[in-house]
């Protein structure tokens, strides 16, 4: 007995060293301070959510703090998180690529929701013989997640891609299984071009999918993806390139397949300027006037208490990000806010007090 | 109990009223007390937060299959019945092997390999679920979907849980998961089982000519029966609590049906995955009456296995 627990607590303490030393290198929250010499500023701005964002928020984090001597952490724990944050004011600020439905925004008693970034969704598949960007159609999407489409050799896929071999593989739809930004925008646009889809499933961050697989995250549907033959799936534009994925180019309203590019966003951008009472801009199926727009782009939002202990910070910050800030966007693949935006921003951010 | 202490080691009274001793039953009292407390606060809040959802829905929650943050409708069945088949299949692997291992650890293993075999068992309790679940989407699942799901396929497709397509996440890996994370604590409670049958008692049937295999069948595993179906419902309530490795693992689509191959959910995995950042208020509340409906089964089954076990001490203490 008295070797057994000896041994045990050996082969105990070797798995915690190695744990301990795969734990180093985890971890979505950066912090960043000043660098040393200068004296820091105690001043702290927190935030916590969306992962879309995240590449843009971490190039601010160095530059504001060297500008304006405020450090910012942000957590990129994921839109609902976020919310769930700045409901319970755990956070100066929450960020989110879904604007707030309706019983998120009581229950945030007051928050404003400010368009701070541009973004994308994107359709990718995985098809063993299938060419990088497929055509497809958003109502032909909306049946191979509806489960009217199963195999990929469908003539409603072959007419819209001649002179592509297209095999028998079946059609495995793969979603987000937890609250997304990007399901949100996926459901929003498939909910405005198939009727079908709009009463059967309906745009959500949640949307009941009922066929296919779930998986979590966007890097859980990437890997998803890329391990079954066959599959088709959305992710958040940035897991294209990453982790190189298939883009489906989707035909827009003027009848265009789009590559998603900082351009093809910032023409969908362009084109739809008003504002919903809650302070939103829905992007997804811009008009065909817009002949070059991405069909399903978004804007991805800072959420704000129009009451803060820290206004002026907060105020300061959020001019920053949607002023001097969208400068490091185009090289992570943001396309800078359209003009309209940043001056109505401006004027939702005076509001805070 | 506390009287038989007394008794037992018969203080004296002054001893008793001292600073230190009473300072001490205060402190672990309280400790105890604590245990008390969070638990009884835990399920309150826990049903608090569901009441919205418990009124609205009331029982017909639990046989409704619709989960639908678009149309505001909730119900558990499907959930339920992940959380039922994958840890009835977890425990189906998992109980034999875990016999096994703790009568070879006990009985027939030499001396010198019980130390390091049995170290290396309860190792696998140290893997964090997440990396299970890790590993279970990025090695088990293709090598289930490539090999093992297309030859169940093959040869018993007739059984309906082996019907349907292979794939790489679903019920099955979900099992399998789960299975390797309660075979540690069933096996660890069988082995000390197996140690405490007397060894008069083997050593009795050894002399009146059993081989091992008759004396395991006929005394040590009758002996200990209670305390191994005890051990199961721990390894049940386990299961039936495990969130992050399934969610991984499960494919996350509230779903009955009984292929193995297909995927499913779970309430504690449903849980993990949509308690962040739900649509509606309706929604978080309805979470909140998952988490209900887990403690109230995973309360149970401990009880169960509370109760299992004092009747079986009750019944060795009479026969001694």
């Amino acid at each position: 007995m008295q070797r057994f627990r000896r041994s045990a607590l050996l082969v105990f303490a070797a798995g915690t060293v190695v744990l301990a030393a795969a734990c180093g290198s985890g971890g979505g929250t950066t912090t960043v301070t000043k660098s040393s010499g200068t004296p820091t500023s105690s001043k702290v701005l927190t935030g916590a959510g969306s992962t879309l964002v995240y590449p843009l928020v971490s190039q601010w984090e160095p530059d504001y703090a060297t500008k304006a001597g405020v450090t910012i952490t942000y957590g990129a724990i994921g839109s609902g998180g976020g919310i769930d944050q700045i409901t319970a004011r755990a956070v100066d600020f929450g960020a989110s690529d879904a604007p707030l439905s309706a019983d998120q925004a009581t229950a945030c008693k007051g928050c404003l929701q400010i368009p701070w970034a541009l973004g994308a969704t994107v359709v990718t598949y995985n098809v063993k013989g299938v060419p990088n960007n497929l055509h497809l159609t958003g109502p032909v999407v909306a049946d191979m997640f509806l489960g009217n489409i199963t195999s990929w050799d469908d003539p409603k896929i072959k007419a819209l891609n001649p002179g592509v071999s297209l095999p028998s593989t079946k059609v495995t739809p793969i979603y987000r299984s937890d609250g997304s930004g990007d399901s949100f925008v996926f459901s929003s646009y498939l909910s405005a071009v198939s009727p079908e889809f709009k009463s059967k499933i309906g745009a959500s961050t949640q949307p009941p999918f009922s066929t296919g697989t779930g998986a979590a995250k966007n890097s859980g549907v990437a890997a998803s993806v890329q391990s079954t033959d066959g599959a088709i799936g959305y992710v958040a534009i940035s897991y294209i390139a990453a982790d190189g994925l298939n883009q489906a180019l989707i035909q827009n309203a003027a009848g265009k397949y789009v590559t998603p590019s900082v351009d093809s966003i910032k023409a969908a951008a362009d084109a739809v300027n008003t504002a919903r009472a809650d302070g939103s801009i829905p992007l997804v199926n811009p008009p065909a006037s817009a002949a070059t727009a991405y069909p399903l782009s978004t804007y991805t939002y800072a959420i704000v208490p129009k009451t803060s202990s820290k206004a002026s910070e907060l105020k300061a910050f959020l001019t920053y990000a949607i002023t001097d800030g969208q400068q490091f966007g185009p090289d992570l693949g943001f396309p800078p806010l359209p003009s309209a935006v940043v001056s109505s921003d401006k004027t939702e951010i005076a509001s805070i007090s | 109990m506390s009287t038989r202490a007394e008794t037992d080691f018969a203080l004296p009274k002054r001893a008793r009223l001292h600073f230190g001793d009473l300072a001490l039953r205060g402190i672990t009292g309280a400790a105890a007390l604590t245990v008390l407390i969070v638990l009884i606060w835990i399920a309150y809040k826990v049903t608090q937060q569901a009441w919205d959802a418990i009124s609205t829905f009331g029982l017909g929650f639990l046989t409704s299959s619709q989960w639908n943050a678009v149309t505001n409708q909730f119900g558990a069945r499907d959930l339920i019945w992940g959380t039922a088949v994958t840890s009835f299949f977890a425990l189906l692997f998992a109980v034999p092997i875990s016999i096994a291992i703790g009568l070879f650890l006990s009985e027939l293993a030499p001396r010198r390999l019980r130390g390091p075999v049995g170290a290396l068992v309860e190792l696998l309790a140290a893997i964090p679920s997440v990396v299970l679940g890790l590993w279970g989407i990025l090695v088990m699942g293709p090598f289930l979907e490539q090999h093992v799901e297309p030859f169940l396929n093959d040869h018993f497709g007739w059984i309906p849980l082996f019907s349907g397509t292979p794939s790489n996440v679903g019920l099955l890996p979900a099992c399998l998961v789960l299975t390797i994370m309660i075979v540690p604590i069933v096996s660890s409670i069988c082995r000390e089982l197996f140690d405490s049958v007397p060894s008069d008692l083997k050593a009795g049937s050894l002399a009146l000519g059993s081989t091992r295999w008759e004396m395991m069948r006929s005394v040590a595993i009758p002996q200990v029966s209670g305390g191994i179906v005890a051990a199961v419902i721990l390894g049940l309530a386990r299961a039936m609590g495990e969130a992050i490795a399934v969610s991984q693992t499960i494919g996350g689509t509230a779903r009955t049906g009984w292929s193995l191959f297909g995927s499913a959910d779970t309430l504690a995995s449903r849980i993990a995955n949509q308690y962040q950042g739900a649509a509606t208020a309706l929604q978080t509340s309805s979470i909140a009456y998952l988490a209900t409906i887990l403690l109230v089964l995973s309360l149970a089954a401990n009880l169960t296995a509370a109760l299992i076990v004092r009747r079986i001490r009750r019944r060795m203490g009479a026969t001694r």
